[in-house]
C-alpha cells in the first residue's frame, strides 16, 4: 500500500514536472539538471510521453516502429543515449516514468490508414490518410463516384427541368427589330444580322 | 433620316466600347428632339467608356485599380458599379467575378448597366418607345415604329445570320452571353480555365446590367448553370448547350409560341 502511494506520488510529481517543462521549453540549465533531462531535449514529445506513462506499453498503436526513431523527428542538440543516461541517473526516483519517456516516443515515419468503403446514393467513397506522428499530413480519395456528385445532380435537375427538355436548336425566321447575341466586335458586327437590320431602314 | 419620311422616330448606330451600339427611337417626336436624345445617349455611353474602360490607362477604373484613387474619391457611378459587382459575386456564388482576370475588370456589368441607365433616361425624357442594342445586349420599351411590341431575335449560336428564338415584349432586358463571338473567353473563376458546356445563354429580366451578369455567370458555371438559372427568381432564360440542345423557361415571352 505504501509502495503504491509512493509510486502514485512519484508519477504525479513526474507528470507535473513534465507539464511545467513543456510550458517552458527554454528551461534553465539548473532546472534541466534536476529534472529528467531526456524530456527537456525533446519538448514537443513530452505530451505523448505523459500519455504513455499512464497507459500500458501494449496500448501503443500497432505498426509503430522502434522507439529509437524519435531521433529523426526533431533535431536534438544531444545524442539520445546521453540524454537517456542523464534522465535515469539524475532522477533515479522516477525510474518508472523516465525510461518510458524514451521508449514511448511517437513514430517518425509516415503510416497510412485506409478507411472503409462507404456507399451512398451517388456511389462509393473511400479515403486514405497519412499520419506522421500525431498529425495527418495527407488525405487522398481512393474511390469517388465516377460521374461526380454535382454532375449527377445536374442530370437530375435536367430531368426535372420545367421548360422544354432540350430540343435540337433550330433556325427560326421572323420579322425582327433587333438581335440579342454574344458581344460582337466592331468587325464581326459588319457581318451580323443586326448590321443588316440597321441598314434596312 | 430618310426613314423619317415613312415612319416616325430615329435610328442611329455608333461604335462605342469596342462594339456597335444601335439605337431605335420610335416616338413620334420632332426630329430635333430625337437627335438631341440620341446625342445624349451616345454621349453618356462614350463617357462610360472613357471612365470604365480597362483598355485606357487613364480611366477611373484603372486609376482605382492601381490605388491612385481611394474608394471615397471615386465617382458615385463607380461606387455603384463596385457595389453591384460585389453583390453579384455573392448572388452568383462567385461565378460573376470582376476580379477573375486578377485585376479589376467590371466590363461584364458595365455595358449592360450603362445601356440600362441610358434607357431609363430616355423614358424619363419622354421617349417611352425605344430599343437600345449595346453589342448584343438589348433593352426595349414600348412599341416599335410599326406600332407593335418589339421583336428581339436571339442569335443562332452557329449561324451568324440566323436566329434560334424570337422574343417579343414592351418592357424587356435581353442579354446574351456566349463563346461564339470572342472564343472561350469566359473564365470559370474556380478552375481558372475557360468555361465549357454552354455555348449561348440568354437571360430576360427587367435590368440589363443584372441580366448580362447572370448570363455571363451561367456560362462560367457550365452545365450547372442550367439548374442555377432555373432557380433564379424574376428572370427567364434560353440556353444552347455545346451539343446544340436548346432549353428555355416555359415563361419565356416567345413570338408566336415555342418553336416546334
Amino acid at each position: 500500500m505504501r509502495r503504491a502511494l509512493f509510486a502514485i506520488t512519484g508519477l504525479a510529481a513526474g507528470t507535473t514536472a513534465l507539464v511545467v517543462l513543456k510550458g517552458s521549453p527554454a528551461a534553465t540549465p539548473v532546472a534541466a539538471g534536476e529534472l529528467p533531462a531526456g524530456t527537456v531535449a525533446v519538448p514537443g514529445e513530452s505530451a505523448p510521453a505523459n500519455r504513455a506513462a499512464t497507459r500500458p506499453p501494449s496500448a501503443r498503436p500497432s505498426g509503430t516502429p522502434a522507439p529509437k526513431a524519435s531521433a529523426s523527428r526533431t533535431p536534438r542538440p544531444k545524442p539520445t543515449a546521453s540524454a537517456t543516461t542523464k534522465a535515469t541517473t539524475s532522477a533515479p526516483r522516477r525510474t518508472t516514468a523516465a525510461p518510458r519517456t524514451t521508449t514511448a516516443a511517437p513514430p517518425a515515419t509516415n503510416r497510412k490508414v485506409t478507411g472503409p468503403v462507404v456507399t451512398n446514393e451517388f456511389g462509393n467513397v473511400q479515403v486514405q490518410i497519412t499520419v506522421s506522428g500525431t498529425k495527418i499530413v495527407n488525405c487522398v480519395a481512393l474511390e469517388l463516384p465516377s460521374g461526380g456528385q454535382s454532375g449527377q445532380r445536374s442530370d437530375r435537375v435536367d430531368a426535372a427541368y420545367s421548360g422544354t427538355s432540350g430540343q435540337v436548336v433550330q433556325r427560326q425566321s421572323a420579322s425582327l427589330d433587333t438581335v440579342s447575341g454574344a458581344t460582337y466586335t466592331s468587325r464581326s458586327y459588319q457581318q451580323s444580322l443586326q448590321a443588316a437590320l440597321d441598314q434596312a431602314r | 433620316m430618310t426613314a423619317a419620311a415613312t415612319r416616325p422616330g430615329l435610328r442611329r448606330v455608333e461604335q462605342v466600347m469596342g462594339t456597335a451600339i444601335s439605337l431605335d427611337l420610335a416616338d413620334d417626336l420632332p426630329a430635333a428632339t430625337l437627335r438631341e436624345l440620341a446625342d445624349e445617349v451616345f454621349g453618356w455611353l462614350r463617357e462610360v467608356d472613357a471612365r470604365f474602360s480597362t483598355y485606357r490607362a487613364d480611366s477611373e477604373v484603372c486609376r482605382f485599380d492601381r490605388g491612385e484613387l481611394s474608394f471615397a474619391e471615386t465617382s458615385a457611378d463607380l461606387r455603384t458599379v463596385l457595389e453591384r459587382c460585389a453583390e453579384l459575386w455573392g448572388a452568383t456564388d462567385g461565378f460573376f467575378d470582376a476580379y477573375a482576370t486578377g485585376r479589376l475588370d467590371p466590363s461584364g456589368y458595365v455595358k449592360g448597366w450603362s445601356a440600362q441607365v441610358a434607357s431609363d433616361r430616355l423614358l424619363a425624357a419622354g421617349a417611352a418607345n425605344h430599343c437600345l442594342n449595346a453589342g448584343g445586349d438589348v433593352r426595349v420599351r414600348g412599341h416599335s415604329a410599326a406600332g407593335r411590341p418589339w421583336r428581339v431575335g436571339v442569335r443562332h449560336p452557329w449561324e451568324p445570320a440566323a436566329t434560334c428564338l424570337v422574343l417579343t415584349g414592351t418592357d424587356l432586358a435581353v442579354a446574351t452571353s456566349g463563346v461564339y463571338e470572342r472564343g472561350p473567353h469566359v473564365l470559370d473563376p474556380r478552375r481558372g480555365a475557360p468555361a465549357r458546356g454552354l455555348r449561348s445563354v440568354t437571360v430576360v429580366g427587367a435590368d440589363l446590367g443584372l441580366a448580362d451578369a447572370y448570363a455571363t455567370a451561367a456560362v462560367a458555371m457550365g452545365p450547372a448553370g442550367i439548374g442555377w438559372l432555373d432557380r433564379l427568381p424574376d428572370h427567364r432564360h434560353a440556353i444552347v448547350t455545346d451539343d446544340a440542345r436548346l432549353l428555355h423557361s416555359t415563361a419565356l415571352p416567345l413570338e408566336g409560341g415555342a418553336p416546334s
